[in-house]
């Protein structure tokens, strides 16, 4: 916790993957009933909150209703997902193959890079200002062996590189940079943001202090509006880590887009978490990143470069498996019932 | 499942079909809850305690007699530090008898401080035989042929390490042990699983129903019986079976609501006795407080400093 010296590097936390068990019965339901071999790329859909338990960071989650539904009957469902607070949604794309060998075949690099593409053009064409959402794009690759009932997968967080990388000059308890009245006007804003239908999943905003210490959450396309009143503006974030010294992952092409799009050298951001449910100044932190990239960086010509494989939780970077044969394999499902 | 849980499933299935839902209210008089009861309660918990949702689930599984959209509660990502199981140990060794600690020494509260005894009693209910798992196996491993990435599918996985592409050597990664959630300094850790707490209501008992599905560290799914490590070990060997979840795919632990409506009964008549109007759409937050004594070391949400009754708000 506290301060760290200053030209530290700003170093994330990276995001971490879950996927729900109903995920693979749906992409196996439709394999079988609809894709057959056809391989082309799936438009998916992950989910991910603020922190909000200290001891554990939240996880970018793929569920059942991040796949499309291999009956036509288009349900409501895709509606439903949207405006909750538990589950801010997030494009994805899904390359499953046909076999294992493709899987390790896949040109992991380059699939990255185009997902990070995406990512740099959305920033420059203004797309991420107004659907901030595009900024955490993420990328799934999968082998489903319906015979075994296994599935080897492999999930990356594209984030764009700052050469050289940012660095921390400050990063505290958001109650330790705000003043007693702030923290409890930027509490009861973001509160009000994460409770209305139109903002609880917008997971990228402003936040703005009036001299008065009044607080407002603004979206990001307001940003030119918060110019020239003196007030103090921080870019504020979900943060899924849960961790007191860096900030998570959604806050790298975030810098990129803020950098890149108005030109800001000096960031003042906030992570924003969450206790049970409610902001928490103890929790969520402050910070100051200054960007020391050259100019031509952001020129639009030349994508950074992107790194965002998943890493396991021995720090390395390698696939995962999992093996459903227990509920989903009809003979196993047979003997159990028997 | 035994054959005599396959029994009362079929049964109760076929009962729950040709019988419509509650419409009337015996809350008071029994404890459970009617359709639009859960849905009030619900809602209430959802707006009081935020981490839970609503949520719709699989639409061929949908209940025709909940609304689309709220089929169930759930809670994602609750952190369970400690395994129950250890925790007992300590207990024991310590010579302890009740299992969980009750810091507030209000007397509805002690009403189920020994539920086993209850359980006890009912010796014939079909459900209690299915999990004949010894302590020991509880707290060892088991053979997984459900769960995600355990020890043997390692040495696999490294075998498809794929150093040629994949050095990504970016200094702005945290590369320490981040994945490694805090844990308190104590001899008696496993590690920090994460849980996804569901409630449905069983139309049978007429009572909410709580789920578990529970991850490791890494957020692999975690097989059903080592769920029965963060479960008090007397009811993971009577009132926690493993069963197919109405609206999600795959085995998934649950608490049987066999009991549930006569504890929420004698919950009920201790708050009526001391003064306190109990109000059906706090049943919830009522109910949750007396999992917790089943499920002790998951931390989900369900704001202990609530007022009980209709005293102030």
């Amino acid at each position: 916790m506290g301060e760290k010296g200053s030209g530290s590097i700003l170093q994330f936390a990276p995001f971490q993957s879950s996927v729900d068990e109903g995920f693979w019965h749906r992409l196996s339901s439709l394999k079988l009933n609809k894709l057959g071999i056809d391989d082309s790329p799936i438009p998916i859909t992950g989910f991910y909150a603020p922190c909000s338990y200290s001891q554990v960071s939240n996880y970018l989650t793929v569920i059942t209703e991040s796949l499309p539904s291999d009956s036509d009957e288009q349900s409501s469902m895709a509606v439903i997902s949207h405006g909750s607070r538990n589950r801010c949604s997030v494009p994805g794309i899904l390359y499953n193959t046909n076999t294992l060998e493709s899987f390790h075949a896949i040109d992991k690099l380059s699939l990255l890079k185009k997902e990070a593409k995406k990512i740099w053009e959305d920033i420059h064409s203004g797309e991420a200002v107004d659907d901030s959402r595009v900024l955490s794009r993420f990328l799934l690759i999968s082998f489903a062996d319906l015979k075994k009932w296994s599935f080897r997968y492999w999930f990356a967080f594209p984030a764009l590189v700052l050469d050289p990388p940012a660095t921390l000059v400050d990063l505290r308890p958001a109650s330790k940079w705000f003043s007693l009245q702030e923290a409890e006007s930027v509490s009861a804003a973001c509160n009000e943001w994460r409770n209305s239908r139109l903002t609880a999943d917008v997971p990228f905003f402003l936040v703005s202090i009036a001299a008065d210490s009044q607080a407002t959450i603004r979206h990001l396309k307001d940003w030119e509006a918060c110019q020239g009143d003196g007030q103090k503006l921080l870019f504020g974030f979900y943060d899924p880590c849960h961790l007191q010294n860096n900030p998570g992952w959604p806050l790298r092409n975030f810098l990129a887009l803020i950098f890149s799009r108005w030109n800001i050298k000096s960031v003042r951001f906030l992570c924003y978490k969450e206790n049970r449910g409610y902001a928490d100044m103890g929790l969520s932190l402050v910070g100051k990143a200054l960007i020391t990239v050259p100019q031509g960086w952001k020129e639009n010509r030349r994508v950074p470069d992107a790194v965002g494989w998943e890493l396991n939780n021995k720090g390395r970077t390698v696939s995962r498996s999992i093996i459903l044969a227990k509920s989903m394999d009809p003979t196993m499902l047979a003997v159990s019932a028997a | 499942m035994v054959l005599s849980q396959k029994l009362h499933e079929a049964f109760k299935g076929t009962v729950e079909r040709i019988t419509g839902p509650r419409t009337v209210s015996a809350f008071r008089e029994k404890g459970v809850l009617s359709v639009s009861e859960f849905i009030l309660a619900g809602d209430n918990l959802v707006s009081k305690c935020p981490t839970w949702s609503w949520e719709a689930g699989e639409p061929s599984r949908r209940k025709s007699y909940l609304p689309p959209e709220k089929q169930f509660l759930i809670t994602r990502n609750v952190p369970c530090l400690r395994r129950a199981a250890s925790i007992e140990e300590e207990y024991e060794s310590a010579g302890g008898e009740i299992l969980v600690d009750n810091e507030d020494n209000d007397g509805w509260l002690a009403t189920h401080g020994k539920p086993k005894d209850k359980c006890e009693e009912d010796d014939n209910l079909p459900s209690m035989e299915s999990l004949e798992i010894s302590k020991k196996s509880t707290v060892v491993s088991i053979s997984n042929h459900f769960g995600g990435e355990d020890e043997e599918d390692i040495p696999d996985m490294e075998g498809y390490d794929e150093p040629e592409c994949l050095i990504e050597t970016d200094p702005a990664t945290l590369q320490s042990t981040y994945l490694v959630a805090h844990e308190p300094d104590d001899d008696n850790i496993l590690r920090t699983r994460t849980y996804d707490v569901s409630i449905t209501y069983d139309k049978y008992y007429q009572t909410p129903r709580v789920w578990l599905t529970g991850y490791d560290e890494s957020r692999m799914l975690l097989q059903p019986e080592h769920v029965l490590e963060d479960v008090s070990q007397d009811h993971a060997r009577k009132t926690v079976t493993i069963e197919d979840h109405p609206h999600l795919p795959g085995k998934h632990a649950s608490i049987h609501p066999c009991r549930h409506g006569a504890v929420m009964k004698k919950i009920i008549d201790v708050l009526v006795s001391r003064g306190v109007e109990p109000e059906v759409y706090k049943y919830l937050f009522l109910f949750l407080k007396f999992v917790a004594s089943v499920i002790p070391t998951i931390e989900y949400d369900y704001t202990m400093d609530f007022d009980l009754g209709s005293s102030s708000s």
